[in-house]
């Protein structure tokens, strides 16, 4: 079966917002992404894992190298790509239930329909009786719930994922992975999950791609044979097969942290 | 429980307690002012030339509107209507004004700060209006086009439509680029963009234009009627203080500011409250 996403040979380089210099992001990248995989990216900071992302997105215009999206080069922004970004991108002008129908709105589907499909993520995503509260009145977990069932609702082909639980409590966070974890088996998206966290990069990939320092390579990709039904942190704190996978992960990302701190 | 007491109650269940403590405190000013001013009568300390009675002014308003033939007379703006020919032609004016200056000022200010080339065409005669006041165009505007409508109404629009301008802009420039990325990411269009980001995010600034452009241009407005006008209450105070009727002029800086501070209550601080309080847009302590 021929990959859902490929990237092949691209590098990237863009220059720095404040000495104008050339930084090398991202050097020779390759890989595929296999349609229903849960993929988590880790590198040590400036490591071209946002960037990645950004270039996936069709937000960074990119010149060497190719990635495509079912073997249809990526070309600027599409709804094929849905993305999560860091900061809770849900509009604060509009509720929960339009903030998550947001995508089909635009692409002029009916409002009974609309609604329909909107009221299965809300579910989906635990937010039933907060419909039409604003976010400015949500906690910082419901936000981030409300910004994954916007980006799911919309129905994308491959779901960007850029550190998206890095601001919210560590008791949420964990929460919010489970979920994670819960809603990859109810809609089998492919997910590309950037995180600097290994623990969580463990607990949510298939596979776990880590990258090395600035330029950014893919340095080893880490295979994690656990079923997603067996992914709940109290039983996998405990898992031989999750603790050596993230402490393999831990070695690969010290050893870069460590060459960008020689640096 | 006393008569009084339950009154009283029922008034601050109706208002809320906030409200009424607000109105309270913000009308003290007023009471001393009007107290202050109707003391000068019964004490005699200024002369009435200077400072007329409160009865006179109040007067003043019946007597202005006594010729008028009822009320399609006062809308078709007839002359023996003097009072209501005043008020409405200012309002009218402004209305006007508004209708033109607010929509076009948003439309190229929202362009603006969304393309730089835009704003670099316009920012700079944008400052080069602004740095002449509104009303160092009355001399010029009533060479260009006399004495009358025009004159007011272009004196306006140059205050409001830069004001708006600027407001906009700076709105649109305000907005974080994620809300516009994840538009663009789930499919939506520049047109998307501007209307599901660009105008919802500038919110705060463009109500704080208008805010700011009305409360101007209604000051630029009066000064215009006062020097470029036929009629309005710029035209009433100033052509009443030529004819030493102070009672007059009193009555149309009262009903000037009465108009001000109704339209700011009841037109843009609803507004405000509609858009940006209910999206959480402001900053409120918790």
């Amino acid at each position: 079966m021929p990959a859902k996403l490929v990237v092949e040979d691209l590098t990237h380089h863009y220059p720095d917002e404040y000495t104008g210099e050339s930084v090398h992001a991202l050097e020779k990248i390759n890989l595929e992404v296999q349609e229903g995989e849960l993929i988590t990216v880790v590198g040590p900071s400036g490591c071209g894992k946002s960037t990645l992302l950004n270039i996936l997105a069709g937000l960074l215009p990119y010149r060497e190298g190719l990635a495509s999206v079912d073997g249809v080069k990526i070309d600027g922004p599409g709804s094929d790509r849905g993305v999560v970004f860091q900061e809770h991108a849900i509009l604060p002008w509009r509720s929960v239930a339009k903030n998550i129908g947001h995508g089909l709105e635009l692409r002029g589907m009916a409002k009974d329909e609309r609604e329909a499909r909107v009221k299965d993520f809300i579910e989906l995503v635990g937010l039933t009786g907060f419909e039409d509260k604003y976010p400015h009145e949500l906690s910082g977990g419901m936000k981030q719930r409300c910004a994954v069932a916007r980006t799911l609702c919309a129905d994308p082909v491959v779901m960007l994922m850029d550190e998206p639980f890095a601001a919210v409590d560590a008791q949420t966070r964990i929460t919010l992975q489970e979920e994670l974890n819960r809603i990859a088996i109810a809609t089998k998206k492919t997910i590309i999950f950037i995180t600097h966290a290994v623990d969580e990069a463990a607990f949510l990939g298939d596979r776990c791609f880590v990258f090395s320092a600035r330029p950014g390579r893919l340095k080893a990709i880490v295979d994690i044979n656990i079923p997603r039904e067996k992914r709940i942190w109290a039983d996998l704190s405990a898992d031989d097969e999750f603790i050596t996978k993230r402490d393999e992960i831990l070695k690969l990302v010290r050893e870069e942290v460590s060459v960008a701190v020689e640096e | 429980m006393s008569a009084i007491a339950s009154v009283s109650i029922a008034v601050q269940r109706r208002f809320g307690r906030q409200n009424l403590r607000k109105f309270f405190l913000g009308s003290i000013p007023f009471v001393v002012m009007i107290s202050l001013w109707h003391m000068n009568a019964v004490f005699d300390w200024l002369p009435p030339v200077f400072i007329p009675p409160i009865g006179e002014v109040w007067d003043a308003f019946f007597i202005l509107q006594e010729d008028c033939k009822g009320f399609g007379a006062a809308l078709a703006l007839d002359q023996s209507c003097l009072m209501s020919t005043h008020i409405l032609s200012s309002l009218g004016r402004v209305v006007l004004a508004a209708v033109i200056g607010l929509p076009f000022g948003i439309a190229f200010g929202v362009l603006a700060g969304m393309s730089r080339p835009i704003s670099k065409i316009l920012e700079p005669i944008g400052i080069f209006a602004n740095s002449i006041s509104g009303i160092a165009w009355i001399p010029l505007a009533i060479v260009w086009f006399g004495v009358g409508w025009m004159t007011t109404l272009f004196i306006m629009l140059n205050t409001i439509f830069w004001l708006m301008f600027f407001n906009s802009m700076m709105g649109v420039r305000g907005v974080a680029r994620v809300y516009e990325q994840s538009v663009l990411t789930m499919g939506g269009s520049r047109l998307d963009v501007i209307r599901d980001v660009y105008l919802p995010g500038a919110m705060p600034s463009i109500i704080t234009g208008m805010r700011m452009s009305m409360g101007f241009g209604w000051r630029a407005l009066i000064a215009a009627e006062m020097i470029g006008g036929d009629s309005g209450l710029g035209f009433m105070i100033f052509s009443s203080a030529e004819e030493f009727k102070i009672e007059e002029v009193f009555l149309g800086v009262i009903i000037i500011s009465i108009i001000f501070m109704a339209t700011d209550k009841y037109l843009l601080a609803p507004l405000e409250k509609w858009t940006i309080h209910r999206w959480g847009l402001v900053w409120k302590p918790t």
